[in-house]
C-alpha cells in the first residue's frame, strides 16, 4: 500500500469540472509496475477520453528506510547509503552530506581534493542527465537515443570506476577530501571524454531537443509557472526553465565552485522543451566546468585535509548542494555520539512529484508522460 | 550555452576519437560474421522467391500441361480453378508469413546497427532464423485468455487484422500474368481490405476488458479510419491518371514512365498514410508502450499475439509492395521503355512458355528491390523519430494530408488532361 499520498498547493486532488458532455471518468492506474513512472511510482488518474480530470500520486513503493538507518551509524559508515539514495548520482549525494559534517568539525580540505570532487560531481551530472535524456525519448516513442545516452553513460561511468573502484556506487569522498588518491591517467581520461562527448553533442541535439517531432510534443506542454515552481520549492534544472536564475553552485559555492568561471543557464517559458533545453545546455556547461577543473587543478598536494570528525551535543546545520535533479540538502543534528542523532535528506524528486496534480489535470494522457518525464524523477530519491 | 560560446582551455586533450574509451576497462562481445549475416538473409529471401515461383509460375503452368485433368486447351476448368485457388491460399498465406519473419529479422538487424547493438546472433547464420524460433516459441506457448473477456469478439480480433492484411496479396501482381485475382476494381479492392484492420483492432481493444486495452483499440480506430481517406484519395489520384483501377494495368502503364514522377504528392501522401496504415513510428500511438502498455493487444498472449505480430509486419511488406506496384512501376526494371532487360529474356525462350517464365522471375526480383527500399524508409523513419500525440496525429491527418491529397487529385486530373488529352 501507498505510504503517503500527496495534493497539489491548493488542496486539489478531485480535479476538474466535468465536461459539458459528461462521460464516465476512467481510473487508470499508472504504474507502480509500468514503462514509463521511472521505477515505482504510481499515479492514479482519473481520466475523461484523453484528458485528466484528476491525478493522484502514490510514493514509497521503495522506501528502505534510509534516515533512520543512517541515525544507528557512524558519521563514516553513512556515506555508502548515500550513493543508494539517488543512484543515478551518487557521488552528489555524498557531497552534500560530506560537506555537512567538515563544515560542523571544522575540518579543511586541500585544493586539489576540492577540483577533484568538483570535476566528479559535474561528470555525475552528464550522467545523470544522460540517464534522463535516454529514458525520456524513450517515453516519446524513440528508442535510438536511449542506447546512444547509454552508450555515452557507459563511459562516463568508466571513468568514474576507474578512478574510484565501482561504477555507480563509488563510496569515493570522505570528510576532508578523497578516500584515495586518484590515477595519472584521471585528467586525461576527463579532458578525453569531454573532447569526445561535445563531439557528439550535436547528434544528440538534432536527434533530440531539436528534432521537430520532439518539439511538438514538449513545447507548450506541462506549463510551470514562476509562482507555482517557487511555491512548491522546485528546484534545479525545472526552476530555471520557469524563469528563476536560481543555482547553488554560483549563490552559495562550495568546493572549487568560487574559482570556476561559468554563467547560470535559465528559460523563460516553463514548459516541457524549455526543461529539456536547460538540462541540454547543462552538458556544455558541465563539461567546460570539467575542462576549467583539469587545467586549474594543482598536480601535486595532499588529497586529504587533516583533522578528525569531533560533533558537538546540540549543533546542527543544514547544508545543500546544486545536484542534477536540484537542491540535495541534508539536515544533520549531533548528540556528541559517533554518528548522527538525526539526518534528514532533502531530495529534489520529492519535492517535484508535489505539482504532479497541478502539471497534469486538465492535460491530456500522453502529455502526462511527457510531463512527468520532463520533470526527471529518481524513485530511489524520493522514497529513501 | 551554444557550442561556440564555450572557451578553449588549451591543447590539453588527445586525439578526438569518436569510439573512445579508458583503457582499464573493456569488453569484448561476439562480433557477426557479415558473410554469415549476407548468407542467413539470402537463405530466407531465397525461400520466400521459390513459393512465388512455385504459387504464379510452376504450379499453373502443371496444371495447365497437355493432357492435364485440370485444363482444357490452355484454360483451367472449373475444378482446376478451385484447387489451385485453394493451394494458392495456402502458399500465399506461407509467402506472407515469411515476408513476416524476413522483415522482423530486417528491422531488428537495422534497428541494431542504428543503435550500436548487434541484433539477433546465436540462432542460425548471423541469427537468421531467430524469428523462425521466435515464432515456434509462440505457437507452443499455452493460449490465454483473460476471465472476463469477450470470448468470441476476443477471438475475431486478430483474425479479422490478419485477413485484412493478407486479403491483399490477391491483387498484387507480382508478374504479368502472376498475380492471383485479376481484379477490374483491384485499388477499390485494397482500399476495402485494408479497412477491415480498423474493426479487428477496435474489437480487441474492447474485448479484452483493460483500460490500456480500450484506449488502445479506440486510439488505433481512431487513427486508422481517419488515415484511409488520404490513402484512398492518392490511391485514386493514380486511377485518375492512369484510367484504369485494374493494378496489373496500372504497372503496365508505368512501363517507360514511372506514376512517382507526375504524381509525387500523391505519393508522397500515400507514403505517410501508410505508416500511419502499418501502426509505426511516429504514429505508434495505439499501441505507446510508455503510455497504454501495449494498447489493444495488451491481454493477447501467444499465437493470438502472433497474429497482429505477424499481420503488421505483413503489412510492412504489403503497403511498400503496393506503393511500389503503384508508383514505382511495379515489377518493371528501371526506364524499362528505353531498354527491356526482360524482353531479352522473353525471346530466349522465343515463343515458349520458359522466355515468359524467366521474364517474370526477374521482374520479381525488381519488385522486391523497390518494395525492400521502401521498407527500408520506413524501418529508418522507425528508427529516428519520437511519436506524435492524439490530437497532433488527426491533425497532421485532417489539416494537412487530407487537403494535400485532394492537391494532389486535382493535379492528377490536369497532367491527365495536360498529357494524356
Amino acid at each position: 500500500m501507498s505510504a503517503l499520498t500527496l495534493s497539489g498547493a491548493s488542496g486539489r486532488v478531485t480535479g476538474l469540472e466535468p465536461l459539458p458532455h459528461q462521460t464516465n471518468t476512467m481510473v487508470v492506474n499508472l504504474g507502480p509496475q509500468h514503462p514509463a513512472t521511472h521505477g515505482v511510482l504510481q499515479i492514479v488518474l482519473g481520466i475523461d477520453g484523453e484528458r485528466v480530470t484528476s491525478a493522484t500520486p502514490h510514493i514509497g513503493f521503495l522506501h528502505r528506510n534510509h534516515e533512520k538507518i543512517e541515525e544507528s551509524r557512524s558519521y563514516e559508515q553513512v556515506i555508502p547509503y548515500l550513493d543508494r539514495m539517488d543512484y543515478v548520482s551518487g557521488l552528489q549525494n555524498e557531497l552534500a552530506y560530506v560537506l555537512a559534517v567538515e563544515s560542523l568539525s571544522g575540518i579543511d580540505v586541500p585544493d586539489r581534493a576540492k577540483y577533484i570532487r568538483t570535476a566528479l560531481f559535474e561528470l555525475n551530472r552528464v550522467i545523470s542527465h544522460l540517464v534522463w535524456l535516454g529514458t525520456y525519448l524513450l517515453d516519446l516513442g524513440a528508442i535510438t537515443p536511449f542506447l546512444y545516452a547509454f552508450r555515452d553513460r557507459e563511459k562516463a561511468l568508466d571513468i568514474i570506476e576507474r578512478t574510484c573502484g565501482a561504477r555507480m556506487l563509488p563510496n569515493y569522498f570522505t570528510f576532508g577530501g578523497l578516500r584515495r588518491d586518484i590515477h595519472p591517467q584521471f585528467w586525461h581520461d576527463l579532458v578525453d571524454f569531454c573532447a569526445y562527448f561535445e563531439n557528439i553533442l550535436p547528434e544528440y541535439e538534432a536527434l533530440t531537443i531539436e528534432a521537430p517531432v520532439f518539439k511538438a510534443r514538449t513545447q507548450g506542454v506541462g506549463l510551470m509557472s514562476k509562482e507555482l515552481a517557487i511555491n512548491h520549492g522546485i528546484s534545479g534544472p525545472n526552476l530555471r526553465a520557469s524563469g528563476v536564475n536560481h543555482d547553488l553552485r554560483k549563490d552559495q559555492p562550495y568546493d572549487a565552485y568560487p574559482y570556476l568561471e561559468f554563467e547560470v543557464i535559465s528559460r523563460d517559458e516553463g514548459d516541457a522543451w524549455a526543461r529539456s533545453k536547460v538540462r541540454f545546455d547543462e552538458f556544455y556547461q558541465s563539461l567546460n566546468l570539467i575542462r576549467q577543473c583539469a587545467y586549474k587543478a594543482p598536480r601535486t598536494g595532499a588529497i586529504k585535509g587533516k583533522g578528525r570528525v569531533k560533533i558537538d551535543e546540540g549543533q546542527q546545520i543544514y547544508r545543500s548542494v546544486e545536484g542534477s535533479r536540484g537542491q540535495l540538502g541534508v539536515y544533520l543534528m549531533s548528540d556528541g555520539g559517533a554518528g548522527p542523532y538525526r539526518i534528514k535528506h532533502r531530495s529534489p524528486s520529492f519535492v517535484v512529484l508535489q505539482t504532479i496534480p497541478d502539471l497534469f489535470i486538465g492535460q491530456k494522457f500522453a502529455d502526462v508522460i511527457a510531463i512527468l518525464g520532463s520533470v526527471d524523477v529518481v524513485l530511489g530519491e524520493v522514497d529513501r | 550555452m551554444s557550442p561556440k560560446d564555450r572557451p578553449m582551455l588549451g591543447r590539453l586533450s588527445l586525439p578526438q576519437d569518436r569510439h573512445f574509451r579508458p583503457k582499464l576497462v573493456g569488453y569484448t562481445a561476439q562480433k557477426p560474421n557479415p558473410m554469415a549475416v549476407i548468407f542467413g538473409y539470402s537463405l530466407l529471401y531465397i525461400a520466400m522467391v521459390a513459393v512465388l515461383i512455385l504459387m504464379y509460375g510452376i504450379i499453373p503452368w502443371l496444371m495447365r500441361l497437355p493432357g492435364s485433368p485440370f485444363a482444357q486447351d490452355g484454360v483451367l476448368t472449373a475444378t482446376g480453378t478451385l484447387i489451385y485457388a485453394m493451394t494458392a491460399a495456402v502458399l500465399s498465406f506461407l509467402v506472407v508469413a515469411i515476408a513476416a519473419l524476413i522483415l522482423i529479422l530486417a528491422l531488428r538487424k537495422y534497428l541494431a546497427i542504428v543503435q550500436n547493438r548487434h541484433g539477433p546472433l546465436h540462432y542460425g547464420p548471423g541469427g537468421a532464423f531467430q524469428t523462425i524460433a521466435d515464432a515456434f516459441k509462440l505457437v507452443s506457448k499455452e493460449d490465454f485468455m483473460p476471465a472476463k473477456a469477450d470470448a468470441w469478439v476476443y477471438t475475431l480480433g486478430p483474425i479479422m487484422v490478419f485477413i485484412s492484411a493478407f486479403l491483399l496479396m490477391a491483387v498484387l501482381p507480382f508478374g504479368k500474368t502472376w498475380v492471383l485475382a485479376p481484379l477490374e476494381a483491384g485499388l477499390l479492392f485494397i482500399i476495402a481490405a485494408g479497412t477491415l484492420s480498423a474493426y479487428g483492432v477496435l474489437i480487441a481493444g474492447w474485448s479484452i476488458n483493460n483500460k490500456y486495452g480500450l484506449l488502445g483499440g479506440l486510439r488505433a480506430a481512431a487513427q486508422l479510419v481517419s488515415y484511409e481517406i488520404p490513402l484512398s484519395i492518392s490511391l485514386l489520384s493514380v486511377a485518375i491518371w492512369v484510367g484504369s483501377l485494374n493494378l496489373v494495368d496500372i504497372v503496365e502503364a508505368q512501363r517507360s514512365w514511372w506514376t512517382l514522377f507526375p504524381l509525387i504528392v500523391p505519393a508522397f501522401v500515400y507514403f505517410i498514410a501508410s505508416l500511419a496504415e502499418i501502426k509505426m513510428t511516429p504514429f505508434d500511438l495505439p499501441e505507446a508502450e510508455s503510455e497504454l502498455v501495449a494498447g489493444f493487444h495488451t491481454e493477447y498472449s501467444g499465437m493470438r499475439f502472433g497474429f497482429f505480430f505477424v499481420a503488421e509486419f505483413a503489412e510492412l511488406f504489403l503497403l511498400p509492395a503496393i506503393a511500389a506496384t503503384v508508383f514505382l512501376g511495379g515489377y518493371h526494371q528501371p526506364l524499362a521503355g528505353l531498354w527491356d532487360f526482360s524482353e531479352v529474356l522473353r525471346n530466349l525462350g522465343s515463343g515458349t512458355q520458359f522466355g515468359n517464365f524467366l521474364a517474370d522471375i526477374y521482374g520479381l526480383l525488381w519488385l522486391l528491390i523497390k518494395t525492400a527500399l521502401v521498407a527500408w524508409l520506413i524501418m529508418w523513419l522507425r528508427a529516428t523519430l519520437p511519436r506524435f500525440r492524439d490530437d497532433q496525429l488527426m491533425e497532421l491527418c485532417w489539416k494537412g494530408l487530407i487537403p494535400l491529397s485532394l492537391v494532389g487529385l486535382v493535379l492528377a486530373v490536369v497532367f491527365r488532361l495536360i498529357f494524356k488529352g
